[in-house]
């Protein structure tokens, strides 16, 4: 239902207006999977989530009004997790507890699940922008055209980030098979 | 290959994202309390109540109030005056305090408000003899108990006070947990108003959002919550800072600021557990001082810093927004400052 455009006369005013409350209704739990995707982490992605959709919430006017507000908003979202150091929420992240930061260790003690978490952990030393490439292909399935609009960049850098991070992570099983 | 693993790697993981509801309803929380923010600007500390109150304990109590504040003695300041406040906490096991709650109230020359300016205590500054270490440790070295320790804690934390922000320290107290807690009582209770929730992890008792009358006992178990706090020690800052608007305006209602006897009766209930330091200052000038600047609503602020983790994980001065603050803060200039940054304001009520 978000993902369409939203009707907007000539004129500029709303003809359907999503509220902010059937958004979230919607939106929320998907977020927060694409947060987790993101970050590694559930408590980093509820901080990034809670941090973007209060500034969602409070601009909800403007938001409602772009064409598709579910890819404007995982825009923002998308940018903060990007830009983390610089925006607020990490630090709140950092000292709620004693830091201990690292990508959680899997719960699943046995051999085989922690052999295939490898590529999870392995995510975690991605740059974040590569990352991020990666969980909008492979885990959203978007193309490469939306990738590039959500990151703020031209398709080809897109395209090169994620041949880049595929790289890398080659380089992780060849390490480990050798 | 890669490419699904990638895919399985990412399915796997959706298990890990958190139930929707409680993040719901942190956004709805959070969203009020900053439409709440936009809307006020005012605030003060419960501390500089207490330090209100020290000084005026044993101003003269021959003086009718309104001769106090008409006439200022000759050696009344005239200029901007900043009194150090500080909460300790509960003395160690090794008798070692730490400084949690550090606040700047600045008086500015023309008397018009309090500004409450908190200084977060894991803000990393040199100390001397202990090189960089986090504000709240500078008490820590020579206090160890009694009183004559809590004033040389004082005395080391006001010259680090005094040297990262380039200002004079015209005067200070510190307030213990128990002193807090005398002194909330000894006014009767103290109204604190709460933007959100909060839970003490150590009583489990439940402070809701909004505004509610507090005795001793709640207060301080208010004022030592941080975890669960979003923004952690320095949201619990801020809840100081409410607390001592809340105390500010409660003694000030009372007439207490002008009420030497009143004044008298509650530092004797309040007792050892309250230093004072009136530096070169006369009680009476520092008495006709707050009487005029708490007319008008504390403005509640908060020494601009962000997150560091070199050389240790702490608050480092914001680069943005730090140097235009003490500026304002060194040159009077803290009205211009606030109007220009009112999303740095902190809501007090």
């Amino acid at each position: 239902m978000f993902g369409r455009p939203g009707s907007v006369n000539k004129a500029g005013h709303r003809e359907v207006q999503v509220t902010y409350e059937e958004f979230a209704d919607a939106r929320l739990g998907a977020l927060l999977r694409y947060a987790v995707m993101l970050t590694g982490d559930p408590h980093q992605a509820q901080d990034l989530v809670q941090e973007t959709m209060v500034r969602v919430q409070l601009n909800w006017r403007r938001v409602a009004r772009t064409d598709a507000p579910e890819r404007y908003v995982r825009r923002m979202l998308t940018n903060q997790y990007v830009d983390w150091r610089r925006g607020s929420w990490a630090r709140r992240v950092l000292l709620r507890s004693d830091p201990d930061e690292a990508v959680p260790a899997p719960t699943d003690h046995a051999q085989s699940a922690v052999d295939r978490d490898q590529v999870w952990s392995w995510l975690s030393r991605l740059p974040r922008r590569q990352r991020a490439t990666l969980v909008l292909r492979y885990y959203e399935d978007l193309p490469d055209a939306e990738i590039a609009e959500i990151l703020g960049c031209a398709v080809g850098t897109v395209r090169s980030c994620i041949s880049r991070a595929l790289a890398t992570l080659r380089a992780e099983y060849v390490e480990v098979c050798s | 290959m890669i490419e699904d693993d990638l895919r399985a790697a990412f399915a796997r993981h959706e298990s890990l994202a958190p139930p929707a509801g409680p993040v719901r309803a942190a956004i709805d929380q959070t969203v009020v309390r900053r439409r709440r923010r936009l809307r006020l600007a005012g605030t003060a500390m419960a501390v500089v109540a207490a330090a209100l109150t020290g000084f005026t304990a044993i101003a003269p109590q021959h003086r009718e109030a309104g001769t106090l504040l008409a006439e200022p003695t000759a050696s009344a300041p005239t200029g901007a005056l900043n009194v150090l406040l500080l909460g300790v906490d509960a003395a160690g096991p090794d008798e070692s305090r730490r400084a949690d709650s550090i606040l700047l109230v600045h008086v500015p020359a023309d008397r018009s408000r309090l500004y409450l300016v908190s200084l977060p205590r894991d803000l990393l500054v040199p100390i001397p003899g202990q090189g960089t270490d986090k504000l709240n440790k500078s008490f820590t070295s020579s206090a160890t108990s009694g009183n004559g320790d809590l004033t040389r804690g004082y005395d080391r934390t006001r010259q680090v006070v005094a040297q990262l922000t380039g200002v004079r320290i015209d005067a200070g107290a510190v307030l213990t947990y128990r002193a807090a807690r005398d002194l909330t009582d000894a006014v009767g209770g103290v109204p604190v108003c709460l933007p959100a929730p909060v839970r003490s992890v150590h009583t489990d008792r439940r402070f809701p959002a909004g505004c509610q009358q507090l005795g001793g006992g709640e207060v301080v178990d208010l004022l030592r919550q941080r975890y669960g706090l979003r923004d952690a020690a320095r949201d619990r800052d801020r809840n100081a800072e409410r607390y001592a608007a809340g105390l500010l305006r409660q003694i000030h209602e009372r007439g207490g600021l002008t009420d030497p006897v009143l004044f008298s009766k509650l530092i004797g209930q309040v007792g050892s557990g309250l230093v004072t330091d009136t530096g070169d200052l006369s009680l009476p000038s520092l008495v006709s001082m707050a009487g005029q600047a708490a007319d008008a609503e504390p403005v509640g602020l908060g020494l601009p810093v962000r997150y560091v983790d070199k050389p240790t994980i702490g608050f480092g001065l914001d680069p943005a927004l730090a140097p235009g603050f003490l500026d304002a803060l060194r040159n009077d200039r803290l009205g211009e400052w606030t109007e220009a940054h009112p999303d740095q304001v902190n809501t007090l009520r």
